[in-house]
């Protein structure tokens, strides 16, 4: 009844799927165009209260850097290869940021998987990673709460049946009042407009 | 080093949700009791997942209707549509009723609720108590003719079901309930709308692995679900194509909870 209707509203739905099926699956979706580093007009996150525990054990929310420019992504702490790349990324970008700039950036990363993510599993992540704990943030969320996060992030993870997830790795950038204004999707993304965005957001 | 906040936290997550106390009171004769049953993904995630063990399950016999969607936001008017946060739905959120309150004369209260995100989705679920179905379990159900469980193997079954989803759209939404009930006792998952699922995004990581893109991409036999079956893959694509705040005028819903074991 309806095929055709939502496929004109919907653009290209076949065609899409083929690009991401044929592409690099988890690693993000390398052969679709890239989408557009700007979201004009994109809504705050901070609509959204997901219940957080960072890694001190403590419960915050997600506009605990309102105010802040923000790197936000998802990730869970046990992955072997695709999240050490995304922490990486991320910590790439805040190292070539600006001084000025990156002493009012913060970095907040939400496990998706807070069964083994505990706040020591945590901390070990930050300690690998040499991270900032005065500007950077890792946190867990509940399996409801963090498919919502995700939702709003465009970021999608699926639980494996043998452990693990699949998932795709997308960095966003917040302006002071969380709304998204810029976004990097796939391991190879182009960084270069996550960073012009949090030097916008900073002046 | 275990904090107690990280015990209570994931013994909250745990135990679900507390149980908000049912706003409609969801007797069996609102869900029916669908599986268990095992789904074949058209594309599937991993290996190990050409085949997924589907628990029983509860589901609503019947897509939300703009009636039952309306009292929902009378009662949680964080959901009007102009009052909604732009995180949570796109402009066209609810356009076709009248009013912020009102279905007004235009919308049958019997029709399926349309224009919704999956955001509101998931929020009117909840508010049952419920949430929305897995893509799994939603497809399970869907696999089911009037007298099949696993009606994948039907001929005429799919012939039918082809000319459904091919049939021009009618100019009205048909009310809810005038499809015949399938095997579990579950209506209208073919022919009427679109319906949004939890993991609709699942469809972007269906290419987990080399061999899973190897096997679409050369069109492999090798047979992982039932590469044939046009309609099932038109969901695939229609899903793969969402974002969870879109909303269109021929996507909609229903919920689901636990199976009489209590597992969901």
């Amino acid at each position: 009844v309806s095929a055709r209707a939502a496929a004109m509203r919907l653009g290209l739905a076949l065609a899409s799927a083929t690009a991401i099926a044929c592409g690099h699956g988890t690693g993000g979706a390398d052969a679709e165009p890239p989408p557009p580093a700007a979201v004009a007009n994109a809504p705050s996150l901070y609509a959204l209260h997901p219940a957080l525990l960072d890694a001190d054990g403590r419960s915050i929310g997600l506009d605990v850097f309102r105010g802040h420019p923000v790197i936000v992504s998802m990730f869970y702490g046990s992955c072997p290869s695709a999240c050490p790349l995304l922490v990486s990324n991320v910590a790439r970008v805040d190292a070539e940021l600006p001084a000025e700039v990156r002493a009012q950036t913060r970095v907040l990363l939400v496990s998706f998987d807070a069964v083994h993510d505990t706040p020591a599993a945590l901390q070990a992540v930050a300690a690998a990673h040499h991270l900032d704990p005065a500007r950077w943030t890792l946190a867990a969320a509940g399996d409801d709460d963090a498919r919502e996060l995700a939702a709003a992030l465009g970021i999608s993870y699926h639980a494996l049946p043998g452990g693990g997830f699949a998932h795709t790795s997308v960095i966003t950038a917040l302006d002071r009042e969380g709304r998204p204004v810029a976004r990097a999707e796939g391991p190879a993304a182009d960084l270069v407009p996550i960073a012009r965005a949090l030097e916008r957001a900073a002046h | 080093m275990l904090s107690l906040a990280w015990i209570l936290f994931v013994a909250q997550l745990v135990a679900g949700p507390p149980s908000r106390a049912a706003e409609g009171a969801d007797a069996l004769d609102r869900m029916a009791i669908v599986g268990p049953g095992t789904y074949r993904p058209l594309f599937p995630t991993s290996p190990a997942e050409r085949e997924i063990a589907v628990p029983a399950f509860r589901l609503d016999r019947m897509p939300v209707t703009n009636a039952d969607y309306l009292a929902f936001v009378n009662r949680h008017p964080e959901w009007r549509r102009d009052r909604v946060a732009a995180l949570f739905a796109d402009e066209h959120y609810l356009d076709r009723w009248q009013a912020p309150d009102a279905l007004g004369p235009a919308v049958d209260p019997e029709q399926p609720v349309v224009d919704v995100s999956w955001f509101a989705a998931r929020a009117y679920c909840a508010a049952r108590g419920l949430r929305l179905p897995t893509e799994a379990q939603w497809e399970l159900a869907a696999a089911a003719s009037a007298t099949k469980a696993d009606a994948s193997g039907d001929a005429a079954w799919k012939a039918m079901l082809l000319e459904l989803e091919t049939r021009p759209m009618p100019a009205k939404l048909p009310r809810v309930g005038q499809t015949p009930p399938n095997y579990w006792g579950v209506r209208d998952l073919h022919g009427l709308v679109w319906e949004w699922v939890l993991d609709f995004d699942a469809a972007a990581l269906a290419a987990g692995d080399g061999s899973d893109v190897l096997q679409f991409c050369g069109a492999s036999a090798r047979a992982s679900g039932d590469k044939t079956d046009f309609v099932a893959f038109q969901r695939f694509a229609l899903r793969s194509a969402l974002r969870a705040r879109y909303t269109t005028h021929d996507l909609g819903f229903r919920c689901a909870g636990p199976g009489p074991g209590g597992t969901s």
